[in-house]
C-alpha cells in the first residue's frame, strides 16, 4: 500500500505537468501533416497486438499502452 | 490512494469541462468513410528449460497460429461498429505434460500427446462508437467474449474521450470487467490421487512403479473451489500535440483482480518433502497457491518525434508494480524509415526487466509450511530483450485492388525474444487492410 501511493503522488504530479503542457502549443488542423504521418500515430501497430500478447503470458507486467488492460485469458 | 484519486478525478472533471469549447467550426464529415477489413495473422514459436507445469522444469515448447479478421462498419456519418474475431490454435509441450503418463517413459523433456498438448482460443469482441457532431467528444461502449478447453470470459465496459485546445489534446477514460471462469484441470497423478480416495490404489498408479519415495502422500494436495477470475480496469489517457512533429501520450491503469488467480496445473516441488518419480518425471507434491486478490498499476507513455522526411522515431516507456511485489520497467523504440512514400522500413528493440513475485522460488525451492508459493518462471527476476524488422506498404488512395476491396496497408513484421533465464522465441506477423469500394 505505501508503494501505491508513492505511486499514486508521483503519478499526480505527472497529470498536473501534463495538463500544463497543453497550454504550451495550439498547432492549427492544416499543420499536422506530420503529425497525421502513419508512423507518428499514439498507438501500437495493429500486428503488434500479437507481440503484446504473448508478451502478457510471458512476463508479469500488462497494460498502460493504450490496448487490453488484463482478464478474459489465463495469462499473467 | 482513495484520497489521490478522488483528487485526480476531480481535477480531470474540471479541466475536461471547463475548457472553451473548439471555435473551428468545420463541416461534418463522416467518420469512417467506407468499410474497413483487416485481415490478421502471425506465427509464434518458443522453447525454454523452466516449464511451470512441471515445477520450474522442463521443456517449454509452444508454437501458436492466430487468423483474425477485423472489420469496421460506418453506421451512419457518427457511429461506428467494429467486429473483432479470431482464433489462437497451439500446441504446447509443457501443457501436454498435465498428464504425461500417455507414453512408456515420462518426462518432463519430452513432449506428451496428451489431450492437453493442443488447444484453440476462440475470440470474439465488439465495439460500438459514436463522435459528436463536432467530434470533440466520442463515447464507445464494448462486449467480448473468448473460450477454450479449459477457460472462458465475458467482458464488457465503455469509455468517453474529450478532445479540445483545437484538438491538440485528447483525455480519455475508460473502464472495463471481465468475468472469467476456469474449468480446472490438475496434474494427473494429483487427480488420480484424490480420485481414488487419497491413496496410489488406482489411475496411474496401476500402470506405473514409484520410484525414490515409494510412499507418495500429497495430501496437502485438494481441488480449488472458487473457479472465478474477475478483473476490474479503470484506464486514463492522455494525449497532447506539443509542436508540428511532436506528441505524447500517457497511460494509466488501474487493475484489480479477484478470484482464482494461480494456475491449477502448475505443479510444485517441496524442498522438504521426499522426491517420488514414475521414470524420470517427478510426481508433484502440490500445484502453486497464490493470493485471491492481485492490485496492478502500469504507467506507460508514448513519445514520437518527426525527425524529417525519411525517419520518424517511436518510443515508448511504462512502469509496473503490483501488490505481489513485482515490478518492471519495459522500454522500446522503433525508427521507421521511408524508402519511398508507400514502402516503409522499422527495425525495432524492446527491452523489458521485471523483479520477481514475493512467491516466487524455483524448482524445489519451497517449503511446504509456505502459504502461496509459484514456480512459475514468468513471475521470476529476468530481463528480456526483442529485436527485429517490420516492413510497411500504405497506399491512402487505394490504388492496388482485390475485386471490390482497395488495399490501404500490408505489414509484415519479425521479432526475437530472448529471455535470460534460457527463454527463446520468434514471432511473424502478417496484416493487410482492406477498403470497401464505395
Amino acid at each position: 500500500m505505501r508503494l501505491n501511493n508513492q505511486i499514486m503522488k508521483k503519478f499526480s504530479i505527472l497529470v498536473l505537468i501534463l495538463f500544463a503542457l497543453q497550454s504550451c502549443s495550439s498547432v492549427k488542423e492544416y499543420e499536422k501533416e506530420k503529425i497525421n504521418d502513419p508512423d507518428m500515430k499514439l498507438a501500437a501497430r495493429s500486428t503488434e497486438r500479437f507481440e503484446t500478447n504473448f508478451q502478457v503470458y510471458r512476463e508479469a507486467a500488462a497494460g498502460a499502452n493504450g490496448g487490453k488492460t488484463g482478464g478474459g485469458c489465463g495469462c499473467n | 490512494m482513495k484520497n489521490y484519486i478522488i483528487v485526480l478525478f476531480s481535477f480531470l472533471s474540471f479541466s475536461l469541462f471547463a475548457q472553451e469549447k473548439d471555435s473551428t467550426v468545420v463541416f461534418k464529415k463522416r467518420v469512417l468513410e467506407a468499410v474497413e477489413v483487416d485481415f490478421l495473422m502471425s506465427y509464434y514459436n518458443q522453447d525454454g528449460i523452466h516449464s511451470a507445469v512441471s515445477g520450474g522444469k522442463g521443456m517449454e515448447e509452444l508454437t501458436d497460429i492466430t487468423p483474425t479478421i477485423v472489420v469496421a462498419i460506418p453506421m451512419n456519418d457518427d457511429d461506428v461498429l467494429t467486429v473483432d474475431a479470431g482464433i489462437s490454435a497451439y500446441s504446447s509441450a509443457s501443457s501436454g505434460n498435465i498428464n504425461p503418463f500417455d507414453s512408456a517413459t515420462p518426462s518432463p523433456w519430452q513432449a506428451s500427446s496428451g489431450a492437453s498438448a493442443q488447444d484453440v482460443l476462440s475470440t470474439i469482441s465488439l465495439t460500438y462508437s459514436h463522435s459528436s457532431d463536432d467530434r470533440n467528444t466520442i463515447w464507445n461502449a464494448h462486449f467480448s467474449g473468448s473460450v477454450e478447453y479449459d477457460y472462458s470470459s465475458i467482458g464488457f465496459g465503455g469509455g468517453l474521450t474529450k478532445l479540445f485546445n483545437d484538438k491538440n489534446t485528447e483525455v480519455g477514460i475508460s473502464a472495463n470487467v471481465y468475468l472469467d471462469t476456469w474449468s480446472p484441470i490438475y496434474p494427473k497423478e494429483l487427480q488420480d490421487f484424490v480420485d481414488y480416495g487419497n491413496s496410489t490404489n488406482g489411475g496411474i498408479f496401476n500402470y506405473y512403479t514409484i520410484t525414490g519415495n515409494t510412499d507418495y502422500n500429497p495430501s496437502g494436495f485438494s481441488f480449488h473451489e472458487n473457479k472465478n477470475r474477475n478483473s476490474y480496469a479503470l484506464s486514463l489517457s492522455f494525449s497532447q500535440v506539443l509542436n508540428k512533429k511532436m506528441q505524447l501520450s500517457v497511460f494509466v491503469d488501474f487493475l484489480q483482480q479477484q478470484g482464482l488467480l494461480s494456475t491449477p496445473y502448475q505443479r510444485i516441488y517441496f524442498a522438504d518433502v521426499a522426491d517420488s518419480f514414475i521414470n524420470e518425471f517427478q510426481l508433484a507434491d502440490d500445484i502453486e497457491q497464490l493470493p485471491d486478490t492481485r492490485f496492478k498499476i502500469p504507467i506507460g507513455a508514448r513519445f514520437n518525434y518527426y525527425l524529417n522526411e525519411k525517419f520518424v522515431l517511436r518510443t515508448y516507456y511504462r512502469f509496473y508494480s503490483d501488490d505481489w511485489g513485482i515490478s518492471s520497467h519495459t522500454a522500446s523504440i522503433e525508427l521507421p524509415y521511408k524508402i519511398t512514400d508507400r514502402f516503409t522500413v522499422f527495425p525495432m528493440y524492446r527491452y523489458y526487466t521485471q523483479v520477481e513475485s514475493k512467491y516466487f522460488a524455483p524448482y524445489e525451492a519451497h517449503l511446504s509450511t509456505e502459504e502461496f508459493y509459484t514456480s512459475d518462471y514468468d513471475l521470476s527476476t529476468f530481463d528480456a530483450h526483442q529485436y527485429g524488422l517490420g516492413v510497411s506498404y500504405t497506399d491512402i488512395f487505394t490504388g492496388a485492388h482485390v475485386w471490390k476491396f482497395g488495399i490501404k496497408n500490408i505489414d509484415l513484421r519479425y521479432n526475437h525474444y530472448s529471455r535470460s533465464d534460457g527463454l527463446e522465441a520468434d514471432i511473424v506477423s502478417f496484416g493487410i487492410k482492406f477498403i470497401l469500394d464505395k
